[in-house]
């Protein structure tokens, strides 16, 4: 007999819906699985037998052929057991195929028949929906993130038992045994629990770093910060993430997606805080953009939405570096490899820390001894174009004793999160229709449209760039900031003063120019 | 000192592996280049180490071969430097700096492209640490404009740091300077100042005792200090820490009988050891440049005039910044303040107010805003503090020596 039935392929952050045929006849017993599959697909067949096996089932000795459809389309993952099982259990002719039909499978089999999690269901199922699928069956665990999806009734198994049982029942008996789950994206967003983790208002003194980190947070600006060890820098990525505004829906559903694709998920239904990803600096170059024969999402789609935080900037390989230099212009990172060309979303605000010299301490001359040549050496070791994608710099100084004990405390995360939803209100309304969605994403092109100077201002940036020697590119950059700025201050027109300020936190470019 | 003898002796001081007591020897016994390269090493061994004779027969047989004569060769050395832009002269010469000819084991020729400081004028060398402070780059350039507005040449070594910082500072206003290398004045060492050795050039010139194409090796560098000192009336030592180059030369100047001058530092700055110890051990404080070159002017006179000259200051000394008495309003200047203190800084006139705040807490030494926050009288944001600072930097009156630091300009 031959049956079918419906399961799913990744393909980077998007799926496509994979139709797995069963054929059994007499003949020879056998099994034959066909249809461009990695090892662990193949391996599969084993995972299948045993669990049927061993959930009570008698696999009567046929010649059966499984292809999993369109044939031309890789396969990867352990996803495809749950579908085969349900194949071979209907083309042997334990149930009825209309039982079976029209309902998507995921899921990874024990051999003792226990349904295991599986990575990107959430896209999976989405592109189900989207054919008009109406039904899943995912392993329980995944249940809930599959749910997120509207329009498809999703339920979670546990054993493959409990999906024979299903398969067998009728009507309202199915409901009982496998119960659809339900959950509220919208609702899982409010319910988060209040924001408990690092506040800012822990870090004490460095004001102005504090300072750069609020514009950098408001208008999604890159951002570097120099200072010897212990001033705080990592303290202050850290809270980045937390004065950003919160995820929306839209952003929330995309960072579960790459992170359901990473298998990172666990059993959350939706990622709910914005990512801060921190990885040491010996990353390699795939784990930094994403590889693999068929590529998995690297850490800068991890950062989606969120923060990227390179701790000591200057000791990360040359070319791990530059590999995100498209990305940072694109937001997004395309990976071509045999397996295939995937494009994830890499659409993250890049904080880096580094040391002023190779002791650190630089400049007080007291401690430090490195000469001239040394500490333009171990700054030139950053890559320049990454360099140039940064539009904030702040330098951090030792914390003194009186400001570690009690004392004035600072905006708590809180507060200043507030301000940053304001204007993230502004920049909403400002690129409304454009492809822009912060200020630190303008390009020059668009700087008169949405960065205009009055004459004043002009005047001012004129002698600014005489006097700091700027370039063409740290201009703009100066003025995207300023934009912010003034819309921190609630202003219109970006003033003179958001100028200065703008441009006391120079372009990275500008920096070792001094 | 006939021009054959002016060859000879370049030719001589171009064999760097010869030491400049062998060359004395050399030209005292061999006064004739053609006898010289005509000689059996045998004999040159008899007044030079086996080694130096050695060198010098392989050179004399090298030249023997290109031009045919010791005289023809030495001449035809000469004029290939000479078409290269560069000069030379030999102790002797009346072109020869004098002061050179009174220090311990003078250089016996000088390679130069530019030109030769004058006897006449009042020159000062400007010696410091390579990794200066903000306080040493501000002293430094301060003294070399200073200098350079009046027309006494700066000398020092065209290092990184003190020495080329006040060079350019005495260049820009207009002034002379000469610098003194520890290699070929072809060579420039260090790249960095690149363009510092184009100026000199133009308007001062490049010293070196050693021939052209000589890598700038450290040992030469300690050695080429005493023409620094001896080329200058006073030595100045901006920043030095304790154990530094900077020690060499003051101890060279001091032998040489030069007025050595320190600018005293905190005595927590760790490159400021090296000068308060010398204070320790009597040497003459720097405060400001007028009254530093008041005195050395008097002794400079003194020396070379006799005693019967009268002591009358250089044209020019006369106070050229503005008079404090306008602006200093406040009278913050206290009860001290007279006349010679013009050299302090003034408060700058037609500030104002809210900027002024700010300035007046500034220093030489960097400070970051919020250390500046702190000090200020009345509470301003940090925000409004960054503004301000900037706006003191765009007229000139600050400066941001890196990304959250500032100095009074």
């Amino acid at each position: 007999m031959y049956s079918t039935v419906l399961s799913g392929a990744l393909l980077g952050v998007q799926a496509a819906m994979v139709l797995v045929e069963v054929d059994a006849t007499n003949g020879l017993p056998s099994i034959n699985m066909v249809g461009s599959l990695s090892g662990e697909v193949r391996e599969s067949k084993e995972r299948v037998l045993a669990a049927l096996k061993n959930a009570g089932i008698d696999i009567p000795p046929k010649h059966v052929t499984i292809n999993l459809s369109p044939a031309d389309l890789r396969k990867e993952g352990t996803a495809y057991d749950l579908p085969i099982a349900v194949g071979m259990l209907q083309a042997l002719g334990f149930f009825q195929k209309a039982n079976a039909e029209e309902i998507l499978f995921l899921g990874e089999l024990g051999l003792n028949g226990e349904i295991r999690t599986v990575r990107g269901v959430l896209p999976i199922v989405r592109e189900a929906v989207a054919r008009g699928v109406k039904e899943c069956i995912v392993p329980l665990e995944n249940a809930r993130e599959g749910a997120m999806i509207p329009g498809i009734k999703v339920r979670g198994a546990k054993e493959l038992e409990q999906v024979m049982c299903f398969l067998l029942a009728e009507g309202k008996e199915r409901e009982k045994i496998l119960p659809v789950v339900t959950v509220s994206a919208s609702e899982l967003l409010q319910e988060k629990d209040p924001f408990t983790g690092n506040d800012f208002a822990e870090v004490r003194g460095q004001e102005v770093a504090k300072r750069a980190a609020k514009i950098a947070a408001a208008g999604f600006h890159n951002l570097l910060m120099i200072g010897p060890p212990g001033a705080g820098k990592s303290m202050i990525a850290k809270r980045i993430p937390g004065i950003m505004p919160p995820l929306s829906l839209e952003e929330s559903l995309e960072v579960t997606t790459i992170y359901s694709v990473a298998g990172l998920l666990g059993n959350r239904a939706l990622i709910t805080d914005r990512p801060f990803q921190s990885p040491h600096h010996t990353i390699s170059l795939p784990a930094l953009t994403g590889g693999g024969t068929i590529p998995r999402p690297g850490i800068i789609s991890l950062s989606h939405r969120g923060v990227l935080f390179l701790d000591e900037l200057p000791e990360f390989q040359r070319n791990s570096l530059d590999g995100m230099r498209q990305p940072l212009e694109d937001k997004k990172i395309q990976i071509t490899r045999v397996g295939g060309n995937l494009t994830y979303p890499a659409d993250f605000m890049l904080v880096c820390a580094m040391n002023p010299c190779p002791c650190g301490y630089f400049p007080n001359r007291n401690k430090c001894r490195c000469t001239e040549p040394q500490i333009k050496h171990y700054a030139g070791r950053v890559s320049g174009p990454i360099l140039d994608r940064i539009d904030l710099c702040v330098e951090l100084h030792a914390v003194e004793v009186t400001n570690l004990h009690g004392g004035y405390l600072g905006e708590t995360s809180t507060q200043i999160q507030k301000q940053v939803e304001q204007v993230r209100q502004i920049q909403a309304e400002r690129f409304a229709g454009t492809n822009y969605r912060f200020n630190g994403d303008v390009q020059a092109a668009d700087m008169e449209r949405f960065c205009p100077l009055g004459e004043a201002e002009k005047n001012c940036m004129e002698r600014l760039y005489e006097e700091m020697g700027l370039s063409a590119r740290s201009y703009h950059r100066i003025c995207k900031v300023a934009r912010t700025i003034a819309d921190l201050a609630g202003e219109e027109r970006i003033r003179t003063e958001h100028l200065l300020e703008a441009a006391m936190f120079r372009p990275a470019q500008e920096i070792w120019k001094m | 000192m006939n021009v054959e003898q002016i060859y000879y002796a370049q030719w001589l001081l171009s064999l760097y592996e010869l030491s400049n007591k062998a060359i004395r020897i050399i030209q005292e016994k061999v006064p004739d280049p053609n006898e010289l390269f005509r000689l059996p090493k045998e004999q040159l061994e008899m007044f030079l180490p086996p080694q130096y004779a050695q060198v010098l027969w392989k050179k004399c047989q090298e030249g023997l071969r290109s031009h045919g004569s010791g005289q023809e060769h030495v001449k035809c050395l000469f004029e290939a430097l000479e078409r290269r832009g560069m000069h030379f002269v030999a102790m002797g010469q009346p072109e020869y700096p004098a002061r050179l000819t009174k220090i311990p084991d003078p250089p016996l020729g000088l390679y130069y492209s530019g030109k030769l400081p004058s006897d006449k004028s009042l020159s000062v060398a400007i010696i410091g640490s390579r990794e200066c402070s903000e306080y040493g780059r501000h002293v430094a350039e301060t003294l070399g404009r200073f200098l350079g507005e009046r027309g006494a040449p700066v000398i020092s070594g065209m290092a990184r740091g003190v020495d080329g910082i006040s060079q350019q500072a005495a260049l820009l206003a207009g002034g002379e300077s000469y610098g003194v290398l520890g290699c070929g004045v072809d060579v420039c060492y260090p790249k960095s100042n690149q363009k510092l050795y184009q100026t000199l050039t133009q308007h001062g010139g490049i010293l070196s005792e050693y021939p052209p194409g000589t890598p700038p090796l450290a040992a030469n560098f300690p050695v080429r200090n005493r023409i620094v000192s001896g080329l200058a009336n006073a030595v100045v030592v901006v920043e030095a820490a304790l154990k530094s180059g900077t020690s060499i030369t003051v101890s060279l100047a001091l032998d040489q009988g030069r007025d050595v001058y320190v600018v005293p530092g905190r005595v927590t700055d760790r490159l400021s050891d090296g000068c308060n110890q010398l204070i320790k051990q009597g040497a003459a404080v720097y405060t400001d440049p007028e009254s530093f070159l008041e005195e050395i002017q008097q002794t400079f006179f003194l020396q070379s005039m006799g005693p019967k000259a009268s002591v009358r200051p250089i044209s020019g000394t006369a106070p050229a910044l503005s008079s404090h008495s306008k602006d200093s309003d406040e009278g913050a200047l206290g009860p001290t303040h007279d006349a010679k203190d013009d050299a302090k800084p003034s408060e700058p006139y037609g500030l104002p107010e809210r900027l002024k705040i700010i300035w007046r807490v500034l220093d030489h030494t960097p400070k970051s805003v919020e250390e500046i926050q702190k000090d200020l009288s009345e509470t301003i944001s940090v925000q409004e503090c960054t503004i301000r600072l900037m706006e003191l930097v765009l007229t000139g009156k600050a400066k941001q020596v890196t990304t959250g630091q500032f100095v009074r300009q």
